[in-house]
């Protein structure tokens, strides 16, 4: 009983330590901007395309917020699904019963600029979710963005 | 298990429910940074993304890497004290080491909150 209390500590610290150093990089629709983000908004790194600077300062502020939040909302996602897979879907469930929905589930693209966008998206830039390797054919994998 | 997390449950809607009368009160809770020069200005949220960066024109002749860089630096600046206000505004209502827990990280009181305690 101790050794599978010890192992079970083992694997929530594990799991703590990998949510804790994860970020997610998502590009914004426009393609000029690039942001790597952390579950908590931090900016780990920002590129940003020279044409984007073409665009004026107010243009750079607006891509840059809505980029940092589609990273943000993907690290989110990710937490979300290293949680489910270690812990289980019930778990993973359970903690969108206490904190909310996970980002895809509540979202389905979290930049929805309410009019005037800073840039019409072509279509083949749009962004992705990040690939899923295992996909887990079950409750909380049923949101057809990760299946791709 | 269930209980435990039912427990949870209610104890996060407890202090939601706390802290979203005193935030009611308080006004939302950011932090803000900007460049000694104007030329990025961050406004944050705790344990989120930024709400709102904005860049002066003059800001543009820094340059694609220049300013990304000062973007980040300003950021993380504003996400610093937002966590700190947070810290202030909820010492009451929340466990400060519940917060620090949750990834919010008390940073040192700097003067320019514009209001001391």
């Amino acid at each position: 009983m101790a050794a599978v209390n010890e192992e079970r500590l083992r694997a929530t610290e594990q799991l703590q330590r990998e949510i804790g150093v994860l970020t997610a990089t998502a590009e914004h629709p426009n393609g000029l901007c690039m942001v790597t983000a952390s579950p908590k908004g931090e900016i780990r790194a920002l590129h940003l395309h020279p044409a984007l600077l073409g665009q004026g300062a107010q243009a750079v502020g607006q891509v840059v917020t809505e980029t940092v939040q589609l990273a943000t909302n993907a690290a989110v996602q990710v937490s979300f699904n290293k949680m489910a897979l270690a812990l289980g879907d019930g778990m993973a469930i359970d903690v969108e019963s206490i904190a909310g929905d996970s980002p895809f589930r509540s979202t389905w693209n979290p930049v929805v600029p309410p009019k005037d966008p800073a840039e019409q998206a072509p279509p083949e830039r749009r962004q992705r979710p990040p690939r899923v390797e295992d996909p887990d054919e079950d409750a909380f994998f049923e949101n057809p963005l990760w299946r791709r | 298990m269930d209980d435990d997390v039912q427990r949870a449950a209610r104890k996060v809607r407890d202090v939601e429910q706390a802290v979203s009368e005193h935030v009611t009160r308080s006004g939302p809770i950011t932090g803000r940074a900007s460049s000694p020069d104007g030329a990025v200005t961050v406004v944050a949220t705790p344990g989120g993304p930024p709400r709102q960066i904005s860049v002066s024109p003059a800001a543009l002749r820094m340059g694609p890497q220049g300013l990304a860089a000062e973007i980040m630096r300003i950021a993380d600046k504003a996400q610093r004290t937002a966590n700190t206000r947070l810290h202030q505004t909820l010492d009451r209502v929340v466990d400060p080491r519940e917060l620090t827990a949750l990834g919010v990280e008390r940073g040192q009181d700097e003067d320019d909150f514009g209001w001391q305690r």
